[in-house]
């Protein structure tokens, strides 16, 4: 190769001159105002090794949040508009507000009572009862009430170490801001260097209006609020019903009773017209439900519990095996047996209907993008709404019981088995695709052939984060009629009983972890096959 | 080096223009001559392949070589219609591959064309039989067969013992020779070949051209050679297409390609070429009639000595290497040619 003309000539380190010239143009470009003085003391902080700050912008100490939002340093703007605004409340309350007001609020509330009482003591003895009751309450109360009198006088005198204390935190705020200011700004030049787009540069007038306005807007509001005793009524609660009056020619009727009973009407509706729909899943479900009941109930017990821990020693070794026995003959001793039963069927039958149809949507979503994004709101709505909310619509469509429990279950436990496999199957490599493609696959042996079996792995930890899920969330459908280990928690929970609460609840942890050790050793060994 | 010049993969006027408005922009290339900025800019194109035309008769290995970027892998797509052209027409064994349905095309795929890829692409959960005998599944080939036809595939590539194991536990270089056994197991009469030694150190890429050229002599395979090293082209190959930015530059077997390139482009990859064993007695020879001089006991050699074998007869004496073609004696190669043929034919 030939040589090249621009090669730079080797310097030592330690020989390196700074060059200032060409950085302080782009500093004054970044600046647009002030550059002169920017440049200098950018140069200051670019030149000082040490971790305190070694400059001091007066301007932002004294404008505060004005001169982060005529700069565009947002973040410092909203951090230091909250810590004045402490401050500045501090002042204002040692200032003109009565920090005694509550205390001696309270203490004129108790007097009114004492009085009361006092009067029922002289009503009392009018009726020629013993008053003795009344005045000894009478007494308690009065003597509360010069506790909180002096508390309040306490207070009150206080106003001048709140007045103090709250300068001297303004003060403190404007030097952190004063000193940081310039390293801040530096740092948002450096931002800037990357990415003219990704910081702001220069001052705008329409940042400095923001700022100001924003100001406004929180300063003067907040301050009156916490200082004055009793401030505008506005202020204290959003005036939800005023507003609604607005919207709603009714005394009685809000915008929350008129949407709340057309959404119900809605549902009631729906439910009606959907009732065939809906008894067939329900159906469906409990068919389901029924065959592994039958399987796990109906078969005698010595047989199930032989089976589950041959599983659990074929499949995860012999100490799960062991631990297994052992949660079996807890759960078994303590007239669990049958009970925990229905709660494997719940889960294995919420588990077996989200594999059914998660993983067929899965492969869909992870082929196609569009569909993924469609999809997508959906299931991050299915796993962050409380359970709680969706029993209700359930309890509408679907009636009360184990099915429908089942139902709610599959709604929570789904999304983790189709995030999975089509994540699964979006990361099978395009290569070995385009390879198969190109040796005559058709679309189904390239499903059949790669990508399922290369997203194996994926879809497996999907199911077994359903089955954490699912067992979960048995627990709370004993809340709408589900049965199992959960019907127990909550019959101990509605009557406070703690021993057989914690005794079942130990019960289902049993049953979660026996379910998820045997899972787990079983997927580990497909894993170390592939 | 072909026996028949039957045309077993013939590509004439293939364009591939990836993007939306990729006719408006074949028509401005055509008409205005636009390059690939332009194209870019003006038609939100990019320019995969420009007006590709060759022909492949049987048993030849044809390379086709350029940088990343050259539109060499996307050109050798058209042929088993994992890209469809723009325009064009791919004929492959006398069949249009445009016109074929999705059966009939799998059909090609599975019975006639093997492929093999630089990234391996084996199947990491099936073992190196199963990953093999793949091709042959697709096509519905029963166990039994299949297994004895990819054990065979692997004795061919040299790797009996290794049936039963997954692709995880072998090098990447016999990792590629599963995937050359791959290619052959369906017995195609095409191969497809996308930078399979790219990934190789140079050691074992050298062994497998070998043991890959005597393969595809002795099993008369036509083969697509795609190749970004022209060492390994040159290597490999009986004709050589060098492209850029999606244009053939040049097509010529590897000493037209050495001793005249077709531009600069071409010129400053053959530059740091040896020309030893690829430079012919007959291109670098002066006529016998303008050779004036005793050629009394002078050594002689056939037209198609390489320089190599030119320079041991050279050495030995102070006389030119009087050159024959079939027993005739048809010119003279003096020291000055011979030297300035190792520099790569400068002119005289």
């Amino acid at each position: 190769m030939s040589d090249s003309e621009n090669s730079a000539s080797v310097i030592a380190a330690s020989d390196i001159e700074v060059d200032h010239a060409s950085l302080d143009a782009s500093i004054a470009e970044f600046a647009s105002q002030n550059g002169d003085y920017y440049a200098k003391q950018f140069h200051r902080i670019h030149s000082s090794t040490g971790l305190l700050p070694n400059t001091f912008n007066w301007m932002a100490a004294i404008l505060g949040p004005v001169w982060a939002a005529a700069r565009g340093v947002w973040g410092m703007f909203w951090g230091f508009l909250i810590l004045e605004m402490i401050a500045w409340v501090q002042i204002g309350r040692g200032w003109w507000g009565d920090p005694g007001a509550n205390f001696f609020e309270r203490a004129a509330g108790q007097r009114e009572r004492a009085e009361g009482f006092l009067e029922r003591a002289e009503a009392a003895r009018a009726a020629g009862e013993d008053p003795a009751r009344f005045e000894k309450l009478a007494e308690n109360i009065g003597n509360a009430a010069e506790k909180s009198e002096a508390l309040g006088q306490a207070a009150s005198s206080e106003a001048l170490g709140i007045l103090l204390a709250g300068l001297g935190l303004l003060v403190l705020f404007k030097a952190l801001q004063g000193f940081y200011a310039n390293s801040i700004y530096e740092k948002q030049f450096s931002r800037w260097r990357i990415d003219q787009k990704m910081a702001e540069s220069g001052v705008k007038p329409k940042n400095i209006l923001l700022g100001i306005v924003l100001v406004i807007l929180i300063g003067p509001l907040t301050i009156y609020k916490f200082t004055v005793d009793s401030p505008l009524e506005v202020l204290n609660e959003f005036p939800e019903k005023q507003v609604s009056s607005v919207f709603i020619d009714s005394d009685k009727a809000t915008l929350y009773t008129e949407l709340a009973s057309w959404l119900e009407q809605k549902i009631d509706n729906a439910a009606i017209a959907g009732a065939g729909a809906f008894d067939g899943i329900t159906a469906s479900v409990r068919w389901v439900l029924d065959a592994l009941g039958l399987a796990l109930i109906g078969t005698p017990w010595p047989v199930v519990m032989l089976v589950i821990c041959v599983v659990a020693w074929r499949a995860a070794g012999p100490r799960v095996a062991i631990f297994t026995a052992a949660s079996l003959a807890y759960i078994a001793l303590l007239g669990y047996w049958a009970i925990a039963m229905e709660t494997v069927a719940l889960v294995g039958a919420a588990v077996f209907i989200c594999v059914i149809i998660g993983i067929p949507l899965g492969i869909w979503f992870g082929k196609s993008r569009r569909a993924y994004n469609a999809a997508e709101p959906v299931l991050d709505l299915m796993q962050t709404l409380p359970a709680f909310v969706y029993l209700i619509p359930i309890i509408a469509f679907f009636g009360t019981g184990n099915p429908p429990g089942i139902l709610a279950t599959i709604i929570f436990g789904m999304p983790p088995v189709i995030r999975l496999t089509s994540l699964g199957v979006r990361g099978v490599p395009d290569t070995i695709k385009e390879a198969a493609v190109a040796f005559g696959a058709s679309r189904f042996q390239l499903l059949k052939d790669v990508e399922v079996p290369l997203a194996l792995p994926s879809i497996m930890t999907g199911v077994n984060q359903t089955i954490l899920m699912c067992l979960s969330m048995v627990v709370i459908i004993s809340l709408i009629g589900g049965g199992g280990l959960g019907k127990v928690i909550l019959e101990a929970l509605q009557y406070a009983a703690k021993g057989p609460g914690l005794l079942g609840g130990f019960a289902i942890l049993f049953v979660a972890m026996v379910i998820d050790r045997i899972v787990q050793g079983a997927f580990r060994r497909k894993d170390q096959e592939l | 080096m072909t026996e028949s010049t039957e045309s077993v993969v013939n590509i004439s006027n293939v364009w591939k223009v990836f993007g939306e408005k990729a006719d408006d922009a074949i028509k401005a290339i055509k008409d205005e001559g636009i390059g690939k900025a332009e194209v870019l800019e003006r038609y939100g194109c990019v320019i995969g392949v420009q007006d590709a035309t060759f022909d492949v008769p049987r048993g030849e290995i044809f390379c086709i070589m350029g940088l990343s970027g050259s539109g060499k892998s996307t050109l050798v797509r058209h042929i088993n219609r994992l890209i469809e052209p723009s325009s064009g027409n791919i004929e492959v064994l006398g069949r249009n591959v445009s016109n074929l349905n999705e059966s009939q095309l799998r059909e090609l795929r599975a019975n006639h064309i093997g492929m093999v890829f630089q990234h391996m692409a084996l199947l990491p959960h099936r073992s190196v039989r199963d990953n093999v005998a793949y091709p042959l599944e697709i096509r519905g080939v029963a166990k039994s067969k299949r297994w004895a036809v990819s054990d065979h595939a692997l004795q061919l590539v040299d790797l009996v013992g290794y049936e039963d194991r997954l692709p995880k536990e072998l090098s990447g270089g016999m990792q590629q020779r599963v995937v050359i056994a791959r290619a052959l197991a369906s017995d195609p009469e095409v191969l497809l070949m996308d930078e399979p030694f790219s990934a190789l150190d140079p050691l074992i890429r050298m062994q497998l051209q070998d043991q890959f050229k005597a393969l595809v002599a002795q099993l008369q395979k036509t083969t697509l050679f795609i190749t970004h090293d022209l060492d390994e082209a040159i290597r490999i190959g009986h004709r050589i297409a060098i492209m850029k930015d999606g244009i053939i530059v040049q097509i010529g077997t590897p000493e037209d390609i050495v001793m005249n390139p077709a531009d600069d482009y071409v010129r400053e990859f053959v530059q740091g070429i040896s020309k030893l064993k690829l430079v012919k007695a007959h291109s670098i020879l002066e006529p016998l009639e303008s050779y004036q001089g005793d050629l009394e006991g002078a050594p002689r050699a056939d037209e198609e000595a390489d320089l190599d074998q030119l320079i041991d007869h050279a050495v030995g004496t102070d006389l030119p290497v009087v050159i024959t073609s079939n027993g005739q004696d048809v010119g003279v190669v003096t020291k000055p040619r011979l030297l300035r043929g190792i520099q790569g034919g400068k002119e005289q």
